[in-house]
């Protein structure tokens, strides 16, 4: 028991570690359907150029429960069980950013903070005083800001693009973890009945040791 | 008919008597508190761990090429591959925590005292093939962390002398950490269960020549004994429930908190991540390596805080059975022990500065000291317990212990 609150005790001194020194925000990802598909659709525009999702397939996105014709327009010429590679190639990316941009199926899962830490780092752009774009959150990215949020001044567009973070980072959370729904609403049944269960053994447990004289 | 196929298997198997010795009239002190509950429980997590293990080799592939995109392949479409994943990457940390709680009430309670020094020191070999198992499980998912933890691990065995350097090649199989290193791993940690069980089954041997210690300290006489079926059956098989319930709940809620961000990134040895960090299980180990400036000393210092504990038969010179039960000062000790392991997690846990480096090796030095000086600890308590005064039922124990002793000599 020590040892599990020396754990826990070790996750929550280490959390504020963990964050620069730019705050991240505390934030709750939607992670309905709808909330999926429109970030997938932001996705398309926004990132597919460039960035892969390798492991996920545009049958996951059907088994999701995402309209079928919208799919095929996303898709294009791949195939239903192609993988949602990006459109540009290794070769080509590194001519254009100097990198070949990382694969996003799993990014969320790969970085400290994960939802909040890609929601802030996709808002975290700015202009800097000679008119390039920095970010608060990776200041070495050499991602341009496909938001386009830092030359966004008008509040109403602002959270807008903010609307858009959050789509994109519900799709990305989706990406990394598909089975969460389910794994999720198993996890009451499993637990609800382990805990009937428990009450049982304890009860057989106390008529056994009834038996027991003094 | 049923008692005429019993009769026939115990005329040529002992099926009967061996169920009788061994469980219905297999007798356990009546007095033993939950605390005793572990061990069963670590036998419970062994078998989760081999069976979703067994599963999970069934889909899993052992090339450094697609072993990270195997693991993606189970925990995207191999039905129930997350969960069986899950079931076991949850499994390693569950395993250990038991096994840690069984061997702090061993501690505490004295249990390590003879008869029972062979049960604890077959429970430190256990420790040690759990602690290389999970070590080459590890490898296996291939993430950064993975592959950084072993190429620091392996390199460790750079301090045997003469051969280090040939030692790390032959346990990689290469001059890096690589394909041939995880293949091997692979092999290996499907074998070791195997080795594991079987010291399992010694570990148990030995328990039902000596029997269970229990929380008095005392050797009850028979009629405090009651047989382990369906007594401690029925009390196991609870316990069982209630950490099924917590590791569920790990497994459905928060499987993700067990698992470091950086091994969800494939192995790359061009980049090293920013902060190696073992499992939580290995962090009070690792601090005290890090503590000692000089590698084969940390080495050296690292091997030892795991296998000081098999000295503890001859370090505890106190006559008291009982432990912490009858002992304030080793009761205290103990509790102050706990704290210490925790602080060298800690320190473990975080990049090293110059303020955590002090502390653990303040940490490390009385990690060592709580055991080397024991001797003298326990001589001091125990003149000064005797001084004040025991129950009698203990004092009539030493006095039956010590005219054993005479008489074995």
């Amino acid at each position: 028991m020590n040892r599990f609150i020396a754990t826990l005790a070790l996750c929550c001194a280490a959390f504020p570690a963990s964050a620069s020194e730019n705050k991240l925000e505390n934030f709750q990802v939607d992670t309905s359907v709808v909330a999926v598909e429109r970030g997938v659709d932001t996705f398309m525009n926004a990132c597919h150029g460039c960035h892969s999702l390798k492991y996920v397939h545009y049958r996951d996105l059907a088994s999701l429960g995402i309209d079928k014709d919208r799919i095929a327009a996303w898709r294009g010429d791949s195939t239903l069980d192609s993988a949602m590679t990006s459109l540009i190639s290794d070769e080509a990316a590194i001519q254009s950013f100097g990198i070949v941009p990382p694969d996003l199926s799993m990014m969320v899962r790969a970085r400290e903070g994960g939802n909040s830490y890609i929601y802030s780092y996709l808002v975290g752009y700015y202009l800097t005083q000679d008119g390039k774009t920095g970010n608060h959150f990776y200041p070495i990215t050499k991602m341009p800001d496909a938001l386009g949020i830092s030359s966004a001044t008008d509040p109403a567009k602002r959270s807008e693009l903010q609307g858009k973070a959050h789509d994109i980072v519900s799709f990305l959370s989706w990406a990394a973890d598909p089975h969460e729904a389910e794994r999720k609403a198993l996890g009451y049944y499993v637990i609800g009945y382990l805990i009937i269960l428990t009450v049982l053994l304890y009860n057989v447990k106390l008529q056994v040791w009834s038996r027991l004289k003094v | 008919m049923k008692n005429k196929i019993i009769k026939w298997i115990d005329h040529r198997f002992p099926l009967t008597s061996f169920i009788k010795h061994e469980l219905t009239g297999y007798p356990t002190p009546r007095n033993l508190s939950y605390w005793w509950n572990f061990g069963f429980l670590a036998g419970i997590v062994l078998m989760l761990q081999v069976l979703t293990g067994l599963f999970l080799a069934m889909h899993y592939k052992p090339d450094a090429a697609i072993a990270f995109d195997s693991i993606q392949h189970i925990m995207r479409d191999v039905n129930y591959g997350w969960l069986l994943r899950f079931m076991h990457s949850t499994g390693a940390s569950a395993f250990f925590l038991v096994i840690y709680i069984h061997m702090a009430r061993t501690l505490y309670y004295g249990s390590y005292r003879a008869p029972r020094e062979l049960m604890w020191w077959t429970g430190q070999g256990l420790l040690l093939l759990l602690m290389a198992t999970a070590f080459m499980g590890y490898l296996l998912p291939w993430g950064q962390m993975s592959f950084w933890g072993a190429t620091v691990i392996t390199n460790l065995f750079r301090a045997t002398p003469f051969i280090g350097d040939q030692v790390v090649v032959w346990l990689r199989g290469d001059y890096a950490v690589g394909d041939d290193t995880l293949t091997r791993f692979f092999a290996l940690h499907y074998l070791f269960p195997f080795l594991i069980i079987g010291a399992v089954v010694v570990h148990l041997v030995a328990l039902h020549t000596v029997r269970s210690s229990n929380p008095s300290g005392i050797n009850l006489a028979d009629k405090d004994n009651i047989p382990f079926h369906p007594y401690y059956t029925s009390k196991d098989f609870f316990g069982m429930g209630v950490f099924l319930i917590a590791y569920f709940i790990v497994v459905f809620f928060f499987p993700h908190s067990l698992i470091e961000s950086a091994n969800n990134i494939p192995a790359n040895p061009m980049v090293t991540p920013d902060h190696i960090v073992p499992e939580w299980y290995f962090l009070p180990f690792y601090a005290i390596l890090r503590s000692v400036p000089n590698m084969v000393g940390g080495v050296v210092a690292m091997g030892l805080s795991v296998m000081i504990f098999a000295f503890m038969p001859f370090l505890d010179r106190s006559r008291i059975p009982g432990g912490g039960r009858y002992r304030p000062v080793y009761r205290m000790l103990f509790f102050i022990f706990m704290l210490d392991i925790l602080v060298l997690g800690y320190v473990g846990y975080v990049p090293p500065t110059s303020q955590t480096i002090a502390i653990g090796q303040v940490a490390t030095i009385y990690y060592f000291c709580s055991f080397l000086l024991l001797p003298l600890i326990s001589k001091a308590e125990d003149k000064w317990l005797f001084k004040r005064g025991l129950p009698p039922k203990i004092l009539a124990l030493i006095a039956s212990e010590e005219e054993e002793k005479r008489k074995r000599r």
